[in-house]
């Protein structure tokens, strides 16, 4: 068994975190991941208040573990969302795309753990002072919007910067990743890509299939010029969306218009043409769909096989 | 040196930019600073100026940042 800080502190059975990905962790998934002793993490994505509500409430009727919310700072609703947050009290608050200090008073008065997602050690010291319990130190591995390092050199760079606990994301989809983020420094790890090939996972089953069938090197990076970078899938959308990118006619604006809903076309209405298909680059070692208990099970039992192990590298 | 132009030559090394490009009314936006920008320079100017600054919406342009430090500095 692997115990942490994060295990004891958060009451969790599995020292693992399920991702906040829009349009992907909704309840359902969040309540399997927790059932299964992780912590799941509903997305309030860019939706309103009213949503975010819903899913805290319905996520309450499908588990009684701790879960958590994850508040997407550049939404347009992220006044209301902070506040649902604050009223309904959810285990812990993480924060993606930008400082979270506004919001941390109202959090931390309402008795939440807030552990932002952060790409740099100076960002992992404003939100450490300002009353974080734990940061995720996530690297450019991870789909969705991702930063420059890379997980190996962000973790222990953060690990060193800061007294909280560190959680590692970026790039870890098996035990080995997990025994690796704990030599790191991390107490703890986040997965998303994985999860979103989990049984419990609602997202629409074509994007399911094109993680399990993605290789090695089939993710790229989009929307850098705009200073949004995103990993995602090779898809059509990526190769046109590229193309406009290096193409010094096509204006901001116009690369912008380009990537809005297309996340939600591949989650939910599953378009392959169109959509946009987050993934990190361990897409391709997802191999099936599986209930995200055994996942999870899977995971820690070889994690801790390894660590155990460690020590025929001795002599 | 006054706090404007250790502020603006902070800013300038931090986004690789023109520093006589950096006004004091101008906005973190206006500058092109994004999260991840703004929490780098915060450590640096803390580093530089020996100042505590916690980042509240409060704190918008570069003018909102000197007001801040020299506050403190007094």
């Amino acid at each position: 068994m692997i115990t942490s800080v994060i295990t004891e502190a958060l009451g969790l059975r599995y020292p693992i975190f399920q991702g906040g990905m829009a349009w992907v962790s909704e309840a359902k998934l969040a309540a399997a991941v927790s059932n299964a002793g992780g912590l799941g993490i509903i997305s309030a994505m860019n939706l309103n208040a009213d949503y975010l509500r819903e899913q805290i409430r319905l996520c309450r009727t499908l588990t009684d573990r701790p879960f958590g919310v994850n508040v997407m700072l550049m939404s347009p609703f992220v006044k209301d969302v902070a506040q649902v947050c604050a009223q309904e009290k959810p285990a812990v608050v993480t924060t993606g795309a930008g400082l979270p200090n506004a919001y941390m008073k109202e959090w931390l008065e309402a008795g939440i753990r807030v552990i932002p997602v952060v790409p740099s050690t100076a960002m992992a010291k404003l939100v450490e002072r300002a009353g974080a319990f734990a940061v995720i130190a996530e690297g450019g591995e991870s789909g969705g919007h991702v930063g420059d390092l890379s997980t190996m050199a962000l973790v222990p760079q953060v690990a060193d910067a800061v007294k909280i606990p560190v959680i590692a994301a970026g790039g870890i989809a098996d035990g080995r990743g997990v025994a690796a983020a704990f030599m790191l420094g991390a107490v703890g790890v986040q997965c998303g890509t994985m999860f979103l090939c989990s049984q419990e996972c609602a997202v629409h089953d074509n994007y399911k299939q094109r993680v399990l069938a993605a290789k090695d090197i089939d993710t790229v990076v989009t929307g850098k010029r705009l200073n949004h970078a995103v990993r995602s899938l090779r898809t059509p959308f990526t190769r046109k969306y590229l193309e406009k990118e290096f193409d010094p006619g096509t204006s901001g604006d116009e690369l912008e218009a380009l990537g809005v809903g297309a996340l939600r076309k591949a989650a939910v209405d599953g378009n392959v043409e169109e959509g946009c298909f987050l993934a990190g680059q361990i897409a391709a070692m997802v191999h099936e769909i599986r209930p995200a208990e055994t996942m999870i099970q899977d995971m820690f039992q070889t994690a801790e096989a390894l660590l155990k192990g460690a020590p025929q590298w001795v002599k | 040196m006054t706090t404007f132009e250790t502020i603006s030559k902070l800013i300038a090394e931090t986004k690789d930019m023109d520093i006589t490009t950096i006004k004091p009314e101008m906005t973190f936006a206006d500058l092109g600073l994004d999260s991840l920008d703004v929490a780098e320079l915060v450590m640096n100017m803390e580093d530089e100026l020996g100042v505590t600054i916690e980042i509240s919406p409060a704190l918008k342009t570069v003018q909102d940042v000197v007001a801040l430090v020299d506050a403190q500095k007094k």
